[in-house]
């Protein structure tokens, strides 16, 4: 248990996927520019990658990695189709997203109307194959580290996003230089809330 | 546009990572050293240049509701037979690059490319955009590297270039160039200094 | 424009096309893959005895200096039938402890000194960490190790594959004075010269260096039956 909450909390602030390893900036910097669609598309990506990377765990554990087909018959246990895995996962990814898409709209119709547009963009959204990828290289070995990891992944991207939404909001009005308004400063806030996300890496618990 | 034009825009005017905003995902955390950068580099010019070139050739007979899919299976395969060759050749570079290979997948130059060009266009034009803008992005990727390189351990892909002297003397390499924050910083910083040059991309 | 049955037949068409071309370049490629990764194994092996080697020289390094490999259980009995460099420590490490093959690597130096080589495998903070570890005839003193990673923070458990975190582990002992086995402790803060079972930790990498620790005690327990056998 101890190791799950900090296998949360790691992943969320230390190995944030947008400070420590920049996956999904296109659309955290497409879409930060008000809080409120922000927290939109953090929620989106958070729900997304709970479903999709224990799936894409599920698939690699027992479809892909070398003698995963074990369970067909002792003939396949040298079967190794892990080069697969890369079509594999962003097929599931791409099938997920289209599903849970026309789940919502079926079910909750208010909550499609919040997210509705961002899920198409989700689909090719780094993050979301990050940590089908980071999952498969890390070996995770249960089904609930790699809920917690997912989980912590998409929070972690969401403050990220809302935080850096927040930011740019304030500096609307402020006086930058003109060839670095925009994306030159977008990247520069970014990577100043990077360096205090990394006051974090000393954290035990 | 001509075809030179093509492959040339993407360098400066229509870099894909400084103007575009495409790209920027997968491929800032191997800059700290040179040799991945430019290996990832090659990698994505190889795909860009062939999924358009693909693309391009099948748009005519892509039914438009499974438009994406086909792109992202095309881009995939590409991408795995690049990584398959990269662990076969450079074996101790694919190490390095580790998951970022297979990120190439979601790296949005690709889609964008092929929705904003290979499907409208001919095969040959498309290849060159592709390539054009695989060198676009390789560019930033290698400045940002030599930066990081130089300043966070003092060398030049892989050679030390800064002498001893200078550490005798009390210089210190710049632990945090290596860290993912400075990649951030030194993107601006590039903005930055293209748009000082290219007023008109300043954005209002 | 398109009927559905066209869409149902491209993309079959599309997904078979594209799962014959990967399967033949990736058996193309698999021979090359493997031997990449065998003389990457060779070359860890050698170099936790200090032996420097490239790509190109590694294989020939390795059958001048590496002259025997053997297999035992943890009851300290030699297995046969078992190739010692084949064997998977991740395949291994899953198994129960009696029924684990453990293999041993056998260096015969320049100085014509024995050195026997053991692999570890463990958990560092983020994924797999992986490593070997060789002993002088005494099968007590480290002559060196070479530690892996795959995913650790840079510049924190990232550092355990680096050459000072690494040399510190050169002449430790993993006996106490009554000769049974306590390992060597990974001490945060910093172990005294004087301490023969202790290294420093790594700053900010606590995690890292108890995964650490804990990796080469677990792997070396298994071996100590067979290590009292023949320092008798």
């Amino acid at each position: 248990m101890d190791s799950l909450f900090n296998l949360f909390v790691r992943s969320v602030f230390i190995d944030n996927m947008i400070f420590a390893y920049f996956l999904g900036m296109c659309s955290y910097l497409a879409v930060s520019k008000t809080v409120k669609t922000s927290v939109g598309l953090g929620i989106a990506v958070t729900f997304v990658l709970v479903i999709t990377a224990p799936l894409n765990w599920f698939v690699d554990t027992y479809l892909l990695k070398e003698g995963a087909l074990t369970w067909l018959g002792a003939d396949y246990a040298d079967v190794d189709l892990s080069y697969l895995s890369f079509i594999i996962f962003i097929a599931v990814i791409a099938a997920m997203v289209q599903l849970v898409e026309m789940v919502v709209e079926k079910v909750s119709p208010p909550l499609y109307n919040a997210l509705g547009i961002f899920l198409p963009l989700i689909a090719v959204n780094c993050a979301i194959l990050g940590v089908a990828l980071f999952v498969q290289e890390r070996e995770y070995t249960s089904v609930a580290e790699v809920t917690v990891y997912s989980f912590g992944s998409g929070i972690g991207w969401f403050l990220a996003i809302v935080g850096f939404a927040a930011i740019r909001e304030k500096i609307t009005y402020s006086n930058i230089p003109a060839p670095l308004k925009g994306l030159g400063i977008a990247f520069i806030l970014t990577g100043l809330m990077a360096v205090a996300f990394m006051s974090f890496m000393g954290i035990k618990i | 546009m001509s075809n030179f034009k093509l492959l040339k825009a993407p360098f400066n005017r229509e870099n894909p990572i400084t103007v575009q905003v495409l790209g920027i995902c997968s491929a800032l955390a191997v800059t700290v050293q040179m040799k991945p950068a430019i290996v990832m580099a090659l990698s994505v010019i190889v795909v860009t240049a062939f999924s358009n070139l693909i693309i391009s050739m099948l748009r005519n007979t892509i039914p438009p509701r499974i438009r994406i899919i086909v792109q992202l299976v095309v881009i995939a395969a590409l991408v795995i037979i690049v990584d398959q060759l990269l662990k076969a050749y450079v074996y101790d570079v694919s190490q390095k690059l580790s998951v970022f290979v297979g990120l190439i997948i979601t790296n949005c130059i690709l889609m964008g490319r092929l929705e904003a060009f290979a499907m409208a266009q001919k095969p040959w034009p498309s290849f060159l955009d592709g390539i054009g803008n695989g060198i676009g992005y390789g560019l930033i990727l290698v400045i940002v590297s030599f930066f990081r390189e130089l300043l966070g351990s003092g060398s030049f892909y892989g050679h030390k270039v800064i002498p001893q002297s200078f550490y005798d003397a009390g210089y210190i390499d710049n632990g945090l160039m290596i860290l993912p924050p400075m990649a951030l910083i030194t993107i601006g910083t590039i903005i930055w200094v293209q748009r000082s040059k290219n007023r008109d991309l300043i954005e209002k | 424009m398109f009927s559905n049955r066209y869409i149902f037949i491209y993309s079959s068409v599309m997904v078979i096309l594209v799962a014959i071309a990967l399967t033949i370049v990736a058996v193309l490629l698999k021979p090359m893959q493997e031997y990449n990764q065998r003389v990457e194994k060779m070359q860890n092996i050698l170099i936790s005895v200090h032996i420097e080697s490239t790509p190109k020289n590694a294989e020939v390094l390795y059958k001048k200096y590496i002259t025997e490999s053997l297999v035992v259980n943890s009851k300290g009995e030699v297995k046969e039938g078992v190739n010692a460099f084949d064997l998977e420590m991740q395949v291994e490490n899953k198994k129960k402890s009696e029924d684990k093959n453990l293999p041993i690597f056998i260096c015969m130096s320049e100085k014509n000194e024995k050195y026997y080589i053991v692999p570890v495998r463990g958990k560092g903070l983020w994924g797999p960490i992986w490593g070997y570890v060789s002993f002088k005839e005494d099968l007590n003193t480290i002559v060196g190790t070479r530690f892996g990673h795959k995913s650790e923070t840079p510049g924190l458990g990232a550092e355990i594959n680096t050459p000072p975190f690494q040399n510190q582990f050169i002449n430790k002992t993993i006996l106490n004075n009554e000769g049974s086995f306590i390992s060597v402790m990974v001490v945060k803060g910093g172990a005294p010269d004087s301490d023969m079972h202790g290294v420093d930790a790594i700053s900010g990498g606590t995690i890292t260096s108890k995964g650490l620790e804990a990796m080469v005690h677990d792997c070396i327990k298994e071996y100590t039956v067979y290590f009292s056998k023949i320092r008798k």
